[in-house]
């Protein structure tokens, strides 16, 4: 179909343009203006360059807070799109049980992020936890994971990966009913076991949904706020301050507007550069295994 | 072209507007409901201490005709700051809140808080002289300073022991550093199982650091003026913690940042999992009422000297109210002065009763012989250290200090190497 003139394409495009100007790269551009800036809200702003990503990058803290986003994406998004996956495939069958099972699961994407967070919290707890007591059963001594720098990431990293399994398994499992079964029945009559199906019909069939599920899961996990929030306010020892959370205690406890949008600026970028290479990845393996 | 200051106040106030219709619009005229002058205050407390204050504002409200006291709550302190400090940009700031002694400095230097000098009476009322802006802030007194912050729940740091335990081990009140570590040693107790009662927690927080800092002999700022974050004194604050913690083993920092650690370690000691602990006198009322043991509170323990630092809030007023507003706010907080007010949000908190007549009036009523832990707090400002007037104190404690406390105590970074680091970001520019 071809457009009767050449500015109808952009009157259809408007709407969405004019969002995306406004709620994103409005605000980008404003942040990337006010990092240049010492500011904190109620005295005059000062320009002052670079000084506020001199700022953050002095002591090494900037490279520290986005090693520890990376960190705790990678197991977000490697966690849930394993056991999303490995749920998919157990339970892609008809029958009462499995769509209870299936349910279930999907029911801890709903829950919200703050109810998660506190029982959570409970659970972990070094004293009256499940998983305090389940860790002192096992002769590890008395453990409060969140309150352990090595060991407070990792375990808010569970708890997103507790959060988004279910949504993963759901996108795969929409993901499984596309494969044809033609496909399937041919390689089973060409002699391949399951394991062999799986690997060479089912997972190149899925590579489009595991870009979808590892994009968002990615989006989702940079984005994590709510749960460091609740769970760690950052601590300790700065051990669990992500990106999102940074911004949050440069601008609203700790004054700094310059700084808080010189870290968004930061954070876009990095966000871009990691989601863009990822579908670069999975793109390329898609293509290559046509 | 439109300004980029004024661009970001119209998110902001937008923002705000969307988040609370008609509520926190700008005002140019003073609010009022059913002939009353309306006065928003914006507190930040929970539980207890919430109550009390819901209490005395319905007091208030229904004591007079003229002002209607309206309380909302926003959150914790520093909650309560930020939400305080967004809506001042907005021009969407209530007409009285109260804020933590640090931040006085940096908002008065901002010009957003209301000078009180000539508010009727308002330099002749009572105050306990540790407790006020000219007591809590060296330079922050008349001639100085001009007035714009009133003593509301003003604290200080103290002790608890759970008063069983002691008597156990026939412990006595540890009264110097070392005392403290041999009193925590005897009070860890190591079940087979790998459970553990801790002989001592403290949240590793700014407050308790600077309490350190001057018992160690330090002060934040020297009298030239250079922050040196205590110099030796601040690194052997830190050291101490080190000792306690990875040494020692004798104390668990609590998990959680800011009131979260706190109330964890309230927690913690009302239910016997460790032995001593310090926090804030604000807390006596709600452990003496919740534990089910004795406690006991004393004063904080020495090293070469005893010191503490002031803590709590003082009320302001925000400039930018209108004027009837402004006069009927101080109208509520002259009430909120008055010894029977101040003697109820003490005793029924534990908060320090603020001005001289409520102090007298509690030890003619014999009230501190019935209850001596409401006594350790006030007799403690003999040892009070006062805050500089500082503006850019907060800063040094939000984006300084507070962060590398925790990081120092518990991967045992080299407590030197932190400091200078601090000294170093304290120098540079905000």
């Amino acid at each position: 179909m071809r457009p009767r003139t050449g500015w109808h394409p952009w009157a259809m495009l408007a709407p969405t343009l004019a969002l995306l100007v406004v709620f994103f790269i409005l605000p980008i551009g404003v942040a990337a203006y006010e990092s240049l800036f010492s500011w904190d809200l109620l005295t005059p702003a000062r320009f002052v360059g670079a000084a506020n990503y001199a700022a953050l990058a002095a002591h090494g803290e900037l490279l520290r807070i986005a090693l520890r986003t990376l960190g705790y994406s990678t197991i977000v998004v490697v966690g849930t799109m394993t056991l999303g996956l490995g749920l998919a495939l157990l339970l892609d069958r008809p029958g009462r049980l499995f769509a209870f099972v299936r349910a279930s699961v999907f029911s801890a994407y709903v829950v919200s992020w703050v109810a998660v967070a506190l029982l959570w919290m409970w659970m972990l707890d070094g004293n009256g936890g499940v998983v305090g007591r389940l860790l002192r059963a096992l002769g590890a001594g008395q453990v409060a994971l969140l309150g352990d720098p090595r060991w407070a990431l990792p375990a808010l990293a569970v708890v997103g990966v507790w959060k988004l399994t279910g949504y993963a398994m759901i996108i795969f499992l929409a993901g499984l009913r596309s494969v044809p079964p033609s496909l399937l029945e041919a390689a089973a009559l060409d002699g391949a076991g399951a394991w062999a199906r799986l690997r060479h019909v089912t997972m190149p069939l899925l590579a489009p949904t595991a870009a979808f599920v590892a994009t968002t899961s990615l989006v989702t996990s940079f984005q994590a706020f709510d749960v460091v929030r609740i769970m760690t306010q950052g601590g300790p020892a700065r051990a669990t301050e992500l990106f999102v959370y940074a911004i949050y205690e440069q601008i609203f406890l700790d004054l700094s507007v310059g700084k808080a949008s010189a870290l968004t600026v930061v954070f876009f970028v990095l966000l871009l550069a990691v989601a863009g290479l990822q579908l670069r990845v999975w793109r390329s393996r898609a293509e290559g295994s046509r | 072209m439109i300004a980029r200051r004024d661009l970001l106040r119209a998110c902001a106030g937008a923002s705000l507007a969307l988040a609370a219709p008609l509520g926190c619009a700008p005002r140019a005229r003073p609010e009022h409901e059913d002939g009353r002058v309306v006065v928003t205050f914006w507190y930040a407390y929970g539980d207890l201490v919430r109550k009390v204050l819901l209490d005395l504002v319905a007091q208030f409200n229904d004591s007079q005709s003229r002002v209607l006291v309206r309380a909302v709550h926003q959150g914790d302190y520093f909650e309560c700051l930020a939400k305080l400090r967004t809506a001042i940009a907005a021009g969407a700031a209530p007409t009285l809140s109260h804020v933590v002694c640090e931040i006085v400095p940096y908002l008065a230097r901002a010009g957003v808080l209301e000078p009180l000098d000539d508010y009727e009476g308002a330099r002749a009322l009572p105050f306990v002289p540790a407790l006020d802006q000219r007591g809590a802030f060296a330079g922050g007194g008349a001639g100085a300073q001009p007035l714009v912050a009133i003593p509301f729940n003003r604290s200080t740091p103290i002790a608890f022991a759970n008063a069983r335990l002691l008597e156990q081990e026939r412990a006595s009140f540890p009264r110097t550093w070392e005392e403290l570590v041999e009193v925590a040693r005897r009070l860890t107790k190591r079940s087979a199982d790998g459970e553990v009662r801790w002989g001592f927690e403290v949240p590793i927080s700014w407050w308790y650091w600077v309490a350190m800092v001057g018992q160690a002999g330090g002060r934040l700022v020297e009298p030239d003026g250079r922050m040196s974050l205590g110099g030796e004194a601040g690194e052997k604050a830190i050291r101490f913690w080190q000792r306690l913690v990875r040494d020692e083993r004798v104390m668990r920092p609590p998990p959680g940042r800011d009131y979260q650690a706190w109330q964890s370690s309230n927690e913690s000691f009302l239910q016997g999992r460790i032995a001593m602990m310090w926090s804030s006198t604000a807390y006596v009322r709600y452990l003496e009422d919740n534990a089910r043991f004795p406690v006991v509170a004393g004063p904080l323990p020495r090293d070469v000297r005893a010191s503490v630092p002031t803590g709590g809030t003082m009320f302001v007023l925000m400039r930018s109210a209108p004027d009837e507003e402004k006069r009927a706010a101080w109208e509520f907080v002259r009430w909120m002065c008055d010894a029977e007010q101040t003697i109820a949000w003490s005793t029924r908190t534990g908060y320090m009763p603020v001005t001289r007549p409520a102090v007298e009036r509690l030890a003619e009523r014999g009230w501190y012989a019935r209850h001596p832990n409401d006594r350790v707090a006030y007799d403690q400002l003999a040892d009070v250290d006062p805050w500089p007037w500082a503006p850019e104190l907060f800063r040094i404690e939000r984006d300084v200090v507070e962060p590398r406390l925790e990081d120092a105590v518990l991967t045992g970074r080299d407590a030197h190497a932190l400091m200078d680091e601090a000294r170093d970001d304290a120098r540079r520019p905000a």
